[in-house]
């Protein structure tokens, strides 16, 4: 069948020749009848002729009837229409350009996002086989009444656990994504790693391009084999691609061996940086065993560090697996009670297991920003619905100016069905041209997305064929829409009417048309732009939040010893050493040691406070040690009493500093200063409080409790600093390095430093915010453009229809001034009722977005007013040319005319 | 001489005509034409030019090739052979016909 289109399509590229073979063929045949009848009959008879001329019959008909078989008369059509339409879109270069810019941007921004969402929720991790049957293991469970939901952070038992009391997985694998000291020396860098288990790369259709990959034997309790798998791009640029299989490499305080190399493109199911090696997981997790909590990894369950891929026997559906994850998880639950008998029971700890989707970012328990990622790509859609109503509007208008040249055809008999033909192909052409358009614009819009979503890597769009189908897809759907609509909405026009009339009168069926479309535009703007005004004040809010410090100028390093286990003196010396250190270097003011840094890490411990019954009752209580610059390095305002100072040392009365927050809570109405509480156990002496601070952010920008206290390290120092805060004068970002430099030079042993700025930590918490502003705004400011030439448009083109009326109105005397207002009156009324529309339409949906929005409400009725004032703006605007040209009107010639 | 009573042909057996004089050798329209004349005894007539849309179509569906040759008395004619896909169809098309030519004898010869 398709060979036979084939051959068509062949004969049709040379139908030319064919035919001319044809003609020779009939001659031949004819001569040879004429041949034969002449043997019989005799030459030359008229009989002769006639009788061969019969047997071979009508040889036009015959020639026609060949012809069939090459010719293609929709073919011919389409290449007629896309002559005509080309020729046509010439003639209007300021049309054509307005509406591919129009589609363009809508495809674009659809082409854009969509890559940005596939590539961060839904594509399948490259290699991975049938990635429909695997799954990532997510837990939850309930702790004083929050139910509390993990993507990873399981302990290696569970995983055992879930492995061995399951029945509806043919596979199961751990697996984390860590970053680790790889190199010795000043060669030394950090770099992202996988530590995986034996079975993980069976799940995925790779081979290794060099050496082999690790299996179970390699992978075993309670310490794995050292051995590592390169990842292509760090083989690539690391070692230049050479024969690295045998050779070692140092990773953390471990030698590897590496042993094979994976394909391009092999990330295991990595979520943004690729890994640059594949370390076996329980060798991982075997040498960091000399941790206390961590020794019995494989059998206890105080560590949570690990994720679980699964793979689905055939048939089973994620509601089974789900079911059978979670009975399983119920009998870890009791198996980790036994060992551990303070674990809630599991009647309310309600341990519940979900087998979801591998990426974290489309799975329950993704966040904010995920979400906010899909609101944005329906804002996308709602761009590209504003840019179709646009260019219908546009062909209408043309339509209607070429009313008289469409009546003409039709009563030279062209078919209703070939003009709407020739309507689809104008408009598929455009949506065409402005598919390409869009992917250009996606393109440089990828890379605008970047510098919001590093991990999405490069936003290839053009070499990207998922994206580049969908923008073929939109395009196809919008080219077809638009022809069609404006086909519909043309409708029957009176074909005698037409021919008559001039041009003049515009039809009022149609231009009400037009005018739904451009309300419907204008709706749908106001609605992104009332989303645009939300997020961007919402973003303000998250901005000018007190955090309870000053996050900008604070650098933090971060020690790295190696697993170099330190005695606590030699601890405080290092730690002294490197406050010195960052002292000494220019512009720094205050540099301090802490523990339980915001955004970093939490430590809770025992708390006691005579007179209250149950302090666990009343919160969470997370402490923080620190050294004694922590207030002024991080710029938190003591309220009341003191800070912590250099003299509170080791054998000195124990003091803390609380939170505004956590003195109300424990000691209402009372003064908090002098307050006894007992820290760690009942035992310990008193600690007196003896400063009350402003309250500060812990863990994230929606908390609602800030009930923190602070403890000087000398005191209370369990374990090393998680970094030490440096507060500098000049710019943290430039100065970094020699900072890093500076403070490597006292690190013992193989460990190394690293510097980064304080703030990056809360850049992350705030990029839901950040995302939202500014692709609402984008889209928002994209719909108003789209919009603004909409409504400019329609009010060129009805001033133009009336100017005969305007004429006469002239001269019966209007002034300029009423004629202005006339027309800058549908305008604004046409903007009016859009922007009522879209108010109300965003009143509805507020309910949705405020989940979406920091400290701001959904119905602000600041941004809805503003919003309303700028809508008024534009129509004042996008009427003032036509309103000009209005007032030139001449009454002599709308006279004269008839 | 009394003229021969001329029949129509049937619908779509045209093609199966075509093929199945094919078979014995290569030839140009005329030669069939000229060899469906003679083997029906001039039962079937034909109008000659419809062989050429036929021909045609048997090109385009892959089961004859066509290819310019010199006819016995030196003129440029166009030959046409059978293809394997081509003889594959003829099979199933006479198998097909016969088993139709066969009911409708049933009906016509009630036994």
């Amino acid at each position: 069948m398709l060979l036979e289109w084939l051959a068509r399509l062949h004969d049709w590229f040379r139908r030319d020749r064919l035919d001319a073979e044809l003609r020779e063929e009939l001659r031949f045949h004819a001569d040879r009848l004429e041949a034969e009848a002449a043997a019989a009959v005799g030459p030359d008879s008229v009989e002769t002729q006639t009788a061969s001329r019969r047997r071979l019959g009508n040889v036009t008909r015959i020639r026609e009837e060949a012809r069939d078989r090459w010719s293609w008369p929709w073919l011919e059509h389409i290449l007629q229409d896309t002559h005509h339409t080309l020729r046509g879109l010439r003639r209007a270069p300021a049309f054509t350009l307005t509406v591919v810019l129009t589609l363009g941007l809508g495809i674009g921004a659809n082409a854009a996002m969509f890559g940005l969402i596939d590539r961060l929720m839904f594509r399948p991790h490259p290699y991975l086989r049938a990635p429909s049957e695997v799954n990532r293991v997510y837990l939850q469970y309930t702790f004083q009444g929050e139910t509390i939901l993990n993507a990873g952070g399981h302990e290696y038992a569970r995983f055992l656990d879930l492995a061995r009391w399951t029945s509806s997985f043919s596979q199961h694998a751990g697996f984390t994504a860590r970053t680790l000291p790889v190199g010795i020396g000043t060669e030394t860098r950090e770099r992202p790693v996988a530590t995986v288990s034996g079975t993980f790369f069976s799940f995925f259709d790779a081979q290794p391009v060099a050496g082999r990959f690790f299996g179970p034997a390699e992978d075993t309790t309670p310490m794995g084999a050292p051995v590592a798998v390169l990842g292509y791009d760090y083989w690539q640029g690391g070692f230049g691609g050479s024969d690295v299989v045998g050779e070692m490499l140092r990773i953390q305080n471990l030698d590897y061996q590496i042993i094979g190399v994976a394909p391009r493109g092999f990330v295991g199911v990595a979520e943004g940086k690729a890994p640059d090696l594949f370390i076996p997981i329980t060798t991982y997790a075997g040498s960091q065993a000399q941790n206390n909590d961590r020794r019995d990894y494989a059998t206890g369950y105080n560590w949570g560090w690990m994720s679980i891929l699964v793979r689905r026997n055939p048939g089973v559906s994620t509601a089974e697996a789900s079911a059978d994850l979670s009975t399983a998880y119920v009998r870890s639950w009791n198996a980790e009670r036994e060992l551990s008998p303070g674990t809630p029971p599991v009647e309310t700890a309600r341990p519940v297991a979900i087998a979801g989707p591998v990426r974290v970012t489309a799975g329950p328990s993704a966040g904010l920003e995920s979400k906010t990622l899909l609101w944005v790509t329906g804002v996308a859609v709602v761009v590209l619905l504003i840019a179709c109503a646009n260019v219908i509007n546009l062909m209408l208008a043309r339509a209607v100016s070429r009313r008289r040249e469409t009546a003409v055809r039709q009563a030279l008999g062209v078919s209703r069905g070939r003009l709407l033909a020739q309507t689809v192909t104008e408009s598929t052409i455009l949506a065409l041209l402005g598919g390409v358009a869009g992917v250009a614009l996606a393109q440089w819009g990828g890379a605008a997305l970047r510098g919001l979503y590093a991990e999405a890597g490069a936003l290839d769009v053009v070499t990207d064929w998922r994206a580049l189908g969908l923008a073929a897809a939109v395009t196809l759907v919008a080219g077809v829409a638009t022809g069609v609509g404006s086909s519909l909405a043309a409708g029957h026009g009176d074909l005698t009417g037409s021919l008559k009339s001039g041009i003049r009168d515009g039809g009022g069926r149609r231009s009400g048309i037009r005018t739904g479309l451009l309300v419907f535009q204008t709706t749908l703007s106001v609605v992104l732009l009332i989303g645009a005004g939300l997020f961007v004040r919402s973003l303000d809010e998250v901005r000018s939040l007190r955090l309870g410090y000053d996050p900008d100028r604070i650098l933090a390093a971060t020690p790295n010893l190696r697993g170099a286990v330190l005695n606590p003196a030699e601890v405080r010396a290092l730690g002294e050493r490197l406050i010195a250190v960052s002292a000494a270097f220019p512009g720094v003011e205050a540099a301090a040691l802490a523990r339980g840094i915001p955004f970093w890490s939490e430590n809770v411990t025992y708390l006691r406070v005579p007179g209250v019954d149950s302090v666990r009752r009343l919160g969470r209580f997370p402490y923080q040690t620190v050294t004694s610059d922590y207030f002024e390095t991080m710029g938190t305002r003591i309220l009341r009493g003191r800070p912590l100072e250099g003299t509170d040392r080791e054998e000195a009365p124990r003091v803390a500093v609380v939170s505004e927050a956590m003195a109300a809570v424990l000691w209402p109405g009372r003064e908090a200063l002098g307050q006894c509480m007992y820290v760690g156990a009942d035992t310990m002496p008193c600690t007196t409080v003896v400063g009350v601070a402003e309250n500060a952010f812990q863990n994230s920008l929606t908390e609602t409790q800030q009930d923190k206290y602070y403890l000087p390290m000398s005191q209370a120092g369990t374990g090393p600093p998680d970094a030490l805060l440096i507060r500098i004068t000049t710019d943290p970002e430039t100065h970094a390095e020699a900072l890093r430099a500076a403070l490597q030079e006292e690190i013992p042993g193989d460990g190394y430093v690293t510097v980064q700025p304080f703030e990056d930590l809360i850049d992350a918490e705030q990029r839901a915010w950040r995302v939202g502003a500014t692709l609402f705004a984008a889209f928002g400011g994209l719909a108003l453009l789209v919009a603004a030439v909409g409504l400019y448009g329609v009010i060129a083109y009805s001033v133009a229809q009336r100017m005969h009326e305007l004429g006469i109105r002239s001269a019966l005397g209007a002034r300029a001034a009423n004629l202005v207002r006339l027309v800058v009156g549908q305008s604004v009324r046409l903007a009016g009722i859009g922007t009522l529309l879209g108010i109300g339409l965003a009143l509805l949906g507020a309910r949705w977005i405020q989940p979406l929005l920091f400290r701001q409400s959904a119905t602000d009725p600041v941004v809805y007013g503003s919003v309303a004032a700028v809508l008024v703006g534009v129509a004042l605007a996008s009427s003032a040319a036509p309103a000009l040209r209005a007032t030139r009107a001449d009454p002599n010639a709308a006279l004269r005319s008839d | 001489m009394t003229p021969t009573p001329r029949r129509d042909l049937l619908p779509g057996t045209l093609d199966m005509l075509i093929l199945r004089t094919l078979t014995l050798q290569p030839m140009h329209g005329y030669g069939i034409a000229r060899h469906l004349r003679q083997i029906s005894e001039e039962v079937i007539q034909v109008e000659e030019g419809s062989l050429y849309p036929a021909l045609q179509r048997l090109r385009q569906k892959g089961w004859v090739t066509a290819a310019w040759g010199t006819s016995p008395n030196n003129q440029r004619a166009r030959y046409y052979t059978i293809t394997t896909a081509g003889r594959k169809h003829l099979g199933q098309a006479e198998a097909g016909f016969a088993e139709l030519i066969d009911a409708i004898h049933r009906i016509l010869k009630p036994a």
